[in-house]
């Protein structure tokens, strides 16, 4: 079985054809169906946040059996992802794609949850902390990239849960909790 | 007798002939009687072997085979009810039927990835892979019979040959002789080009692409434009197994 660091790769990775856009329209879905578990998975596991069109993501190519993703195919699979709202273009030239293999709304709930277990409940934290503190080592909150964690709070905040305030520069940035 | 002209000669002859159809009826009873018999004690003696070999039959493949081998000579078919003398002794009914479930459902499942078509061998490797921890082994043969019993209830199934492989056909779709020697050709590699089709098999160009374009709608190719020589390739997942690809292996 092949793997990626210790991500273990689905079969369909190693048969050629699934590196090119396939024009009969149920094999396309299938094909692109696959993908999208794939690179989903993938960047949970890996705590990939986002994917550069151009780079050299580790899952564009396979060069056990000399294949790769033409462009078009990225943007088709990624394409697929955004619109089932699991991924979101950064920029107006679709460079790079934004995964959000947990919905803002989940990031949000994975945030109540880690306040409550850890009794911050009427706690202020940086924003820094509840990304890389100590608490938060282990959870899946720990490492996330920042600008999805502030949309997260940010949602929470307008459901009245926290206050987000200002520092006095932006690593300083807090939130107050009140659940 | 001597032959006599005329009408009495023809009498005589029509007579006779009569008496040799009837002894010749009479001959033929006999036998017919004298084999019932022999079938009877053979049935009979079956289904004391049945009895004693029980467990063999249930557990090794090999021996069961032969076993139904055995009762096709003599007219049995222990799976022609799931009711009665055979099914009860020894289960086998509820095995097929079981065997059947599971055949259905590997096919469902893979039918969007191979088209409908799957090879005989790759269905009973998944078959054994989902039947770890069951008591009876699985061979090829047990995956035909259960398949031949599903095509009895008129659920599509079908076992076709190309080249030495077995193909089991899940969907309605018909292949020709075209479709069958290009699945032949692609078993060497697991893929053929239009180039190959043609040099191989010696058809005009527009033959093999229409093959080929078909195959490919009907969920059986897939297309592979990623070779270095740029030619496309047309790959048919039927004749590969799921988990050995190019590799596959590597670790």
């Amino acid at each position: 079985m092949q793997k990626l660091g210790e991500f273990k790769l689905p079969h369909f990775f190693n048969y050629p054809p699934y590196f090119t856009l396939q024009p009969v329209r149920d094999t396309r879905e299938k094909q692109v169906q696959l993908w999208k578990e794939l690179i989903i998975e993938y960047c949970r596991a890996q705590k990939v946040f986002i994917i550069g069109l151009e780079e050299d993501f580790p899952l564009f190519s396979n060069r056990a059996i000399e294949r790769s993703l033409s462009h078009e195919a990225r943007v088709a699979f990624l394409s697929a992802l955004v619109s089932d709202g699991r991924a979101e273009w950064t920029d107006k030239g679709h460079k790079k794609c934004l995964i959000l293999w947990h919905r803002i709304q989940e990031w949000a709930d994975l945030i109540v949850h880690f306040v409550k277990e850890n009794g911050l409940e009427d706690n202020v934290m940086t924003v820094e902390e509840i990304r890389s503190g100590t608490e938060s080592r282990g959870t899946e909150l720990y490492g996330i990239d920042r600008s999805v964690l502030m949309r997260a709070l940010k949602l929470l905040e307008h459901k009245g849960k926290l206050v987000i305030f200002k520092g006095t520069s932006t690593d300083d940035e807090g939130v107050k909790f009140s659940l | 007798m001597r032959r006599r002209p005329g009408i009495g000669g023809l009498q005589n002859a029509a007579a006779a002939r009569d008496q040799y159809r009837l002894l010749g009826e009479n001959v033929a009873k006999l036998r017919t009687d004298l084999m019932k018999e022999q079938l009877s004690t053979f049935r009979s003696q079956l289904e004391d072997f049945a009895r004693k070999h029980k467990n063999d039959i249930r557990k090794n493949p090999a021996f069961r085979s032969q076993f139904h081998e055995m009762c096709a000579k003599v007219g049995v078919d222990p799976l022609a009810s799931n009711k009665g003398f055979w099914a009860e002794l020894l289960g086998i009914g509820d095995f097929y039927y079981e065997l059947g479930v599971q055949i259905v459902d590997i096919c469902l499942s893979t039918r969007a990835h191979n088209g409908g078509l799957i090879s005989l061998e790759e269905l009973c490797k998944l078959l054994g892979q989902r039947r770890k921890g069951a008591r009876e082994a699985v061979a090829e043969d047990d995956c035909l019979r259960a398949i031949s019993k599903l095509k009895v209830l008129g659920s599509g199934f079908e076992v076709i040959s190309v080249g030495k492989r077995k193909l089991v056909r899940s969907v309605p779709t018909e292949l020709n002789k075209d479709h069958n020697e290009i699945l032949e050709l692609a078993q060497a590699q697991g893929f053929v080009t239009v180039d190959e089709v043609q040099r191989r098999l010696s058809w005009p160009s527009g033959r093999a692409t229409d093959a080929l374009e078909t195959l490919l709608d009907e969920g059986l190719a897939m297309i592979d434009d990623g070779d270095k020589d740029g030619r496309r390739r047309y790959w048919f997942p039927c004749v590969s197994s799921i988990s050995s690809y190019a590799g596959a292996d590597t670790s």
